[in-house]
């Protein structure tokens, strides 16, 4: 699967770490808000 | 992901969402906010951090590097329909700019709700390119009404 701008963006459920506690997300729930999702290669790096 | 972080209120008041996402554990993840995050930010992070083990979600988004089986620095924005606006990819050794994210997030919104179109390095307050000028742009008349200095 590949992303392309103006297409929709793969959906995906995941377990988050969320200011001290475990949730559920699913990007679905944003609907109706914007959404800046983040990738990045590890925790403790900071370039 | 600090600076990141340290610009969140700028995210919210622009009612945007942020979703983090490495292959880290959920673990690992609350070690570092605990650790070193929430020594460098007031709070740390205060948005989701997301677990990705494998990279199932960094494959689909193309980012998934498995050679070093991490989740490359991908950046999508996602409108509130659902679909992808805006994205970028650099490598492990280039850091990304938030304010640039910002920019951009900011612009976005302007044109949902003008249906403009936000020329290059549009900020709020400059001139942006009404859709009803469309023919004259293909005409090659664009120059009369927007100049270069008004990217910078």
């Amino acid at each position: 699967m590949v992303v392309f701008v103006g297409k929709e963006a793969p959906d995906f459920k995941a377990e988050a770490y969320h200011q001290g506690s475990i949730r559920n997300i699913k990007l679905k729930d944003y609907r109706g808000r914007w959404v800046v999702i983040i990738f990045y290669p590890a925790d403790f790096t900071c370039v | 992901m600090a600076a990141v972080a340290a610009k969140y209120p700028a995210f919210q008041e622009l009612s945007a969402e942020v979703l983090a996402v490495s292959v880290d554990s959920i673990a690992t993840h609350r070690e570092w906010q605990e650790k070193e995050l929430s020594r460098m930010i007031p709070g740390g992070v205060r948005f989701p951090m997301l677990s990705d083990p494998g990279g199932v979600i960094g494959k689909r988004y193309g980012v998934y590097d498995g050679n070093a089986k991490t989740d490359q620095r991908g950046r999508f924005i996602v409108d509130p329909n659902g679909m992808v606006q805006s994205m970028e990819i650099t490598c492990d050794a280039l850091g990304r700019n938030i304010t640039e994210v910002l920019r951009q997030l900011r612009a976005l919104r302007h044109k949902r709700e003008t249906g403009d179109l936000m020329p290059c390095g549009w900020e709020p307050g400059r001139p942006t390119l009404p859709v009803e000028d469309e023919a004259s742009r293909i005409s090659g008349e664009v120059w009369k009404t927007w100049k270069p200095r008004n990217a910078f």
